[in-house]
């Protein structure tokens, strides 16, 4: 019965949902929530706008000419701290995916006998030159990822290499022409540049940290509350979907031949489906079924906003020096990710929903992550921004 | 004391000319091409001083650095905004950082400014009033090549329109073994009862089939 628990006074706010999106395969559950017309299920119209910048999607959901997005977690949690001169409270209202993302060398390293962490960090510790290593946004989910792998390696990202931002377009383009040696970013990108013979994958986010948090579905905290039963509907509808993708593997190849067309991500439909089954090559002649493939759902796990992504994100920005100083990591977590909201969703959708806050993680390095006294995590990595003087 | 500088010399502005990698259509990129032409052509007319025109590339923020512009100009819809936003951050602690022109105090020129398709990075401190003339002059030239832009954006999004519902029409002949008049009255149904466009009736009959292989 569609409707029956949308009507009277749990009537969304609003029928028609701007969602922006980037042409990403994980983009997948909000593109697919709409395809299969699961919004109709609950209620509520998306109208898909796809976006080219991550600093046009912030612009956009900032103005208000999108309602919710598909975001970086790390950019979310920015946005909120004011880093980078913008400030707006803003909301998360679920985990999109988790996993799946990658870090790429260039072919050329490879060549002269470094394909891994190990022989990356004697190359670089060797200074014959300066490395260089691009990721999508400087608060972004790569960026953190792409520095907690240097810096497990002994690399410190921010004094011993270069780390840039470039448009993920450009990334095997500059790999190949020898501007830089590796990037971290999500897919299609990294199986483009392993296709067209630019890069190698020397790691995959997964490998950073099993089933760490991806991207989120974001909106600013203005319109979550303006509008809780528009939102309730719509984290039903991407739950469905989410759950949908896991499902089985024709639904994800299905998901892989919508996400193909030009309207969407716009790629090789090889290019999208191998690994969204977990069937991974990483160049070099290694292939593998992963074990933590990029998952939508893990029957509602996946989807959870536990407070502990978000802090986890908030004490790299300290790490680096992004955030000047400690914020109260706990509170902010709290007031910016929906968990109300969600736990609403997910009996509305039949999904379970976990009882705690916080999850406990054990990432690359042995450091165990489970949300508790983030200042001191934060400030007790060997390898982190040393504080200027004064700041 | 120093005595008041009276002469204020003129702003330094980069221009970032990419066409955002998006688009593909050769009409489309020349008209783009365009736009960056006009928008230097005006810039230059009013007496600005148009530094540099940089491509949108890996060397940017190393060019930027060397150049130490006063404002840096850029389409909105380009990919390469996350670098400049790259290099507000790692600029703020330098003497003249560089920040997005967002100042609280003229919400609706930013509104505009992203309207029309230009984002505006300026040095911290600059004043308004000095940066409000040239947004101007970049605002006019872009709305004037918006407009060709949109017109021709009309045209192709119609004739994939048409070639949408072609299709679809051509999958419910063959599914539901339909003439094309009938077909197409299907359609025209099931846009009416959904509130849809024919197109996007069109797309998700077209879904369905990826989905069913």
């Amino acid at each position: 019965m569609a409707h029956a628990f949308v009507s009277g006074s749990d009537r969304p706010e609003k029928t028609v949902i701007r969602a922006g999106f980037m042409p990403l395969t994980d983009c997948a559950p909000l593109v697919m929530a709409s395809v299969l017309g699961l919004d109709d299920k609950y209620g509520i119209k998306l109208d898909l706008c796809r976006q080219h910048s991550w600093s046009g999607m912030r612009d956009r959901l900032l103005q208000g000419e999108i309602d919710v997005a598909h975001v970086l977690y790390g950019m979310l949690y920015g946005v909120e701290n004011g880093i980078g001169g913008v400030t707006r409270r803003m909301a998360v209202l679920m985990n999109l995916s988790r996993n799946g993302q990658s870090i790429t060398l260039s072919r050329a390293l490879a060549r002269q006998g470094i394909a891994d962490l190990p022989q990356l960090a004697a190359a670089v510790r060797k200074g014959a030159r300066r490395f260089a290593f691009a990721h999508t946004f400087p608060t972004g989910n790569h960026a953190m990822f792409l520095y907690y792998w240097l810096a497990a390696g002994g690399i410190d990202p921010l004094r011993d290499v270069q780390a840039v931002t470039v448009p993920p377009s450009q990334m095997a383009v500059n790999l190949a022409a020898g501007h830089m040696d590796g990037f971290c970013a999500g897919e299609p990108w990294s199986t483009r540049a392993l296709l067209d013979g630019s890069g190698f994958t020397a790691a995959t986010s997964q490998d950073i940290w099993p089933d760490h948090p991806g991207k989120a579905l974001g909106a600013t905290a203005a319109f979550v509350d303006a509008n809780p039963h528009a939102c309730r509907s719509l984290i039903a509808a991407v739950l469905e979907a989410a759950r949908w993708l896991d499902a089985a593997g024709e639904n994800r190849d299905a998901a892989a031949e919508v996400l193909s067309s030009p309207g969407y991500v716009n790629a090789d439909r090889h290019a999208i489906a191998a690994r969204l089954h977990g069937e991974y090559e990483n160049g070099l002649g290694r292939r593998w079924i992963d074990p933590d493939p990029v998952r939508f759902h893990s029957d509602g796990e996946a989807n959870f906003p536990y407070l502990s992504d978000g802090m986890w994100f908030m004490t790299q920005h300290r790490r680096w020096g992004l955030l000047r100083d400690d914020v109260d990591y706990a509170a902010v977590a709290a007031r910016v990710n929906r968990v109300g909201l969600y736990r609403e969703a997910a009996v509305l959708a039949g999904v379970p929903a976990p009882s705690s806050l916080t999850r406990r993680s054990v990432l690359m390095d042995g450091k165990v992550w489970d949300g508790s006294a983030p200042a001191a995590y934060a400030a007790a990595f060997p390898i982190r921004r040393v504080a200027l003087a004064g700041a | 004391m120093k005595p008041p500088s009276k002469v204020q010399r003129t702003l330094r502005i980069v221009v970032v000319t990419t066409v955002p990698e998006h688009v593909t259509d050769e009409s489309a990129r020349a008209t783009q091409a365009r736009r960056n032409t006009a928008l230097r052509i005006g810039l230059l007319e009013s007496g600005y001083d148009i530094v540099a025109s940089l491509p949108a590339d890996i060397f940017l923020p190393e060019r930027i650095a060397q150049i130490q512009p006063d404002m840096i100009i850029i389409d909105s819809e380009s990919d390469a905004r996350d670098v400049l936003e790259h290099i507000v951050i790692a600029t703020r602690d330098e003497p003249r950082p560089i920040v997005l022109f967002t100042d609280d105090q003229t919400p609706s020129s930013m509104d505009a400014a992203i309207d029309a398709g230009v984002t505006a990075y300026i040095v911290d401190g600059l004043q308004a009033e000095r940066v409000k003339p040239v947004l101007d002059v970049a605002l006019k030239r872009f709305r004037r090549e918006q407009k060709l832009l949109d017109e021709l954006s009309d045209t192709r999004r119609q004739l994939a329109d048409r070639k949408l519902i072609e299709r679809a029409k051509g999958v419910l002949m063959a599914r539901n073994k339909l003439t094309e008049e009938e077909a197409y009255q299907r359609l025209r149904t099931m846009a009416m009862n959904k509130k849809l466009r024919l197109a996007e009736v069109a797309q998700r009959i077209l879904d369905v089939e990826d989905l069913l292989g």
